[in-house]
């Protein structure tokens, strides 16, 4: 599939081809919608959403990347839309169990912390923290996704770093990891 | 562990907290069942986008100007011939109620010279029966 969405401009992604590309990138599209909603039913439609739009415009899209890069961007500004046009109960983050194993360095208790922290950041800097913490990309990627200034993007960074940094000494004080 | 002295240990951290989440059981099939439900509730309009979807390309985009453009000369000259026939067609139309009309009226002096022969002859002749009885 990698390859005949690599193939070019002429490329056609079978039924089958779709099914394989939603396997291979529900989680990331869910996460990015679910840390910044809060709320998993909302997150799991608005997933649902942007791969029934992915499955629209999959013919123009010329490459494994560019599908990764247009669903990052897609559910970023669908996520903010989302944001405003409804009233979402805020951050019920906890209530939803981990999937994933926590890795052996993780303390449970200071990640919850910080995953309440991130959801109490305005719009914009939630979301750039979320793609660079969540998804690892880089100060230029995420500016490119959000349409902002590099300048802006690693400006929000530093200042939502600073603040949790403080928050969470704050909160937690000395912690060993 | 001191946040203020380590930023790498808090962005550790942050990678740690924000790691991705698996997406609930079933979604990739509630999203295939939902893509099927729609191309189905729409064919009429999918038809429709990939018949003009043959649009986008130069070729049959370049073609079908042509085409256009010939059918608008060709429709152009039948057009006028159309119209020019009709002309042709009353001018003769006109032509002839005349000439029916110049005919008509030769044909009514006749008659009245005829007429007026006839009246001039026709008491002679029979004076000369009534003579022949007696």
């Amino acid at each position: 599939m990698a390859e005949s969405l690599s193939a070019g401009k002429s490329t056609v992604v079978a039924e089958s081809d779709f099914a394989e590309i939603v396997r291979r990138h529900q989680a990331m599209v869910f996460s990015i919608a679910l840390r910044f909603l809060g709320d998993p039913a909302a997150a799991e439609e608005l997933a649902q959403d942007v791969f029934l739009q992915l499955h629209t415009n999959l013919s123009r899209l010329k490459s494994e990347e560019h599908v990764k890069f247009w669903l990052r961007k897609v559910t970023s500004h669908r996520s903010i839309d989302c944001r405003r046009r409804r009233s979402l109960p805020q951050v019920s983050l906890d209530e939803a169990p981990e999937s994933a194993a926590p890795s052996r360095t993780e303390d449970p208790m200071l990640s919850r912390r910080l995953r309440q922290l991130v959801a109490s950041l305005p719009e914009k800097p939630r979301l750039i923290v979320i793609l660079r913490y969540q998804e690892d990309m880089n100060a230029e990627d995420i500016a490119e996704v959000l349409a902002m200034p590099v300048a802006t993007v690693k400006s929000h960074l530093q200042r939502s770093l600073a603040m949790l940094r403080e928050k969470v000494t704050r909160a937690i004080g000395e912690v060993t990891i | 562990m001191n946040f203020d002295k380590d930023t790498n240990r808090m962005e550790d951290a942050l990678k740690n907290a924000l790691r991705r989440r698996e997406a609930p059981e079933g979604f990739a099939d509630r999203v295939l069942t939902r893509v099927a439900e729609r191309s189905s509730a729409t064919p009429v309009v999918l038809r429709h986008q990939s018949w003009l979807r043959l649009f986008a390309q130069p070729l049959v985009r370049g073609a079908a100007a042509t085409a256009v453009c010939a059918a608008l000369v060709v429709g152009g000259i039948h057009y006028r011939n159309v119209q020019r026939e009709h002309a042709e067609g009353k001018a003769a139309k006109q032509q002839l109620i005349l000439a029916l009309r110049i005919a008509g009226s030769k044909l009514q002096l006749a008659k009245s010279k005829i007429n007026e022969i006839n009246v001039n002859h026709v008491p002679a002749d029979q004076t000369g029966n009534q003579e022949e009885k007696e």
